[in-house]
């Protein structure tokens, strides 16, 4: 067996409420009292690894702490303990148009995006007429972002992300967004990644999604691993236990 | 554990994030560039209004001070010291912003977190630029002079000041993450800062029986000492040396401050957002 794309052990993620929340007058007045509250656990020692060509999908509840996983993976938050360990470029794709200014033109963008993900300007240079094609812009790359549709806008966003090359892709249901030609699409591109021994991380709510695409899954609930495996098996386990408890 | 907390180690730490930095120089200046652009691009005057913006503000001072205090009359002196101002006050604000404003970077990309302070900087220097480049042709129309070799002290005035707005920045943007009261509070320093500076005033107001407590410390202002030495580059004033050492002085102390402060902090941003 190689060497594992991503190693995560134990990891611990705790935040404190009252600095989580936007100030409001309730909160000054409040305060004192949110001051004692307890520390919210997001993460409870999670531990997984994921090999490389692999698809990997997280499940759970809202709140179950899928994104706050995703975010110590991509590396911009610090856990409270806890190791994780990345072999290969990561590229993020956990919001789209990450660093894109809708005031400016799409070709502006591209170079914003890419850039803010981790590229040279050269690098975006000499890739710039694909990502557009791969796109399906056109002429609209020269338009400002602010006129795209939203169609328009994840199909640029996405094009940026996997022109990076990355080893590692990190998606949150990104996959949502856009049409039926575009999701065929990005499927491909994704798989066609994980040909080239390139592993993915997915969070989705789309159950089915997951058991189609990814290879293995772990289920989260309250920071805490439940089940983990063959994806279709957690799926099935996670899908078993909404069932019990319809209201969550 | 004894050896992370080492001299040696901070500084190893520092010039790494620093090369990171360096390799990231290119998105901060992409950033700036397309904030500036974006800034007036629903506008009828669009970029003009950078230029638009440093006229009007002295206009309004130009009027509202110069019934007040006869010296303020002079508006090539108050437009000189008013865009120096304008430049570290707008550090201040936009510092903070930086930041909270971009979230959404924070939380997705892994980057060195002083590219969004620098962009900032980089952002309000381009105005600052131009607004200069409005000083001295007002100063050629209305008193019909134009710098010699003295504006050739912009070479370094320039990056001083830039160095000194960098740690403002820095500080600021480090303080308003968890405590978001510094964006309320901000607004009231500044315009506190204004009315300390050598802007509004005369310097022969400091030579009055009135001022003189105030004329005490009224040139351990960091500004006081940036605006004496761009008046000695572009408007005739003679150079003061003093004035040119408090510059370095206050950029050096300022900057590396600043910068130690906000990069110690930036691991717990992400967890205030």
């Amino acid at each position: 067996m190689s060497r594992p794309s991503i190693l995560v052990e134990d990891l611990h993620v705790r935040f404190r409420p009252y600095v989580d929340r936007k100030p409001t007058l309730r909160r000054s007045f409040g305060r004192f009292r949110h001051r004692q509250q307890e520390n919210v656990v997001a993460l409870d020692g999670v531990s997984f690894s994921v090999e490389k060509g692999k698809a990997f999908g997280v499940i759970g509840r809202n709140g179950a702490g899928k994104s706050t996983l995703l975010r110590c993976i991509a590396g911009t938050l610090r856990p409270n303990s806890g190791r994780v360990v990345i072999d290969g470029r990561t590229s993020t794709l956990l919001q789209l148009g990450v660093g894109f200014n809708p005031e400016l033109s799409g070709r502006r963008n591209v170079y914003l995006g890419g850039l803010a993900a981790g590229m040279r300007k050269r690098e975006i240079d000499e890739r710039f007429d694909e990502i557009v094609e791969y796109a399906e812009l056109c002429d609209a790359i020269d338009r400002p972002v602010k006129t795209y549709s939203s169609g328009m806008f994840a199909r640029l966003a996405f094009s940026i992300g996997m022109h990076l090359d990355p080893e590692v892709l990190l998606l949150d249901e990104v996959l949502a967004v856009g049409d039926e030609g575009f999701r065929v699409k990005s499927l491909s591109a994704m798989q066609s990644l994980l040909g080239r021994a390139g592993t993915i991380v997915y969070v989705s709510h789309s159950l089915d999604s997951v058991r189609e695409f990814c290879d293995e899954a772990i289920w989260l609930d309250n920071g805490q691993v439940v089940a983990s495996g063959v994806a279709a098996d957690v799926v099935k386990a996670y899908r078993d236990s909404v069932v019990e408890r319809p209201s969550g | 554990m004894t050896q992370t907390t080492s001299p040696a180690y901070y500084t190893k730490r520092l010039v790494l994030y620093m090369k990171e930095l360096w390799r990231r120089r290119e998105f901060a200046w992409f950033l700036a560039m397309g904030n500036f652009k974006a800034r007036n691009a629903s506008t009828v005057l669009g970029l003009f209004w950078w230029v638009l913006n440093p006229i009007l503000l002295s206009l309004v001072y130009f009027f509202v001070f110069g019934l007040i205090f006869p010296g303020a009359r002079d508006i090539v002196y108050l437009m000189s010291g008013m865009f120096v101002f304008h430049f570290s006050a707008q550090s201040l604000t936009g510092g903070a912003n930086s930041i909270l404003q971009n979230s959404k970077l924070l939380v997705n990309l892994k980057f060195p977190r002083l590219v969004l302070p620098l962009a900032n900087i980089l952002e309000s220097l381009i105005g600052f630029l131009v607004s200069l480049a409005v000083l001295l042709a007002v100063q050629a129309v209305l008193r019909g002079t134009v710098p010699g070799v003295s504006i050739l002290l912009l070479f370094v005035v320039v990056p001083l000041h830039f160095i000194f707005n960098l740690g403002l920045a820095s500080i600021a943007g480090r303080l308003a993450v968890p405590y978001r009261d510094i964006n309320n509070f901000i607004p009231y320093f500044n315009r506190v800062w204004l009315y300390l500076s050598p802007i509004i005033w005369p310097l022969s107001f400091l030579e009055a029986d009135a001022a003189q407590s105030f004329a005490e410390f009224a040139d351990k202002n960091p500004l006081f000492a940036f605006i004496s030495v761009y008046r000695a580059a572009l408007i005739g004033h003679p150079l003061d040396p003093n004035m040119l050492v408090a510059s370095v002085l206050w950029a050096v102390v300022v900057g590396v401050v600043g910068v130690g402060v906000f990069v110690r902090y930036e691991g717990k941003i992400a967890r205030h957002l």
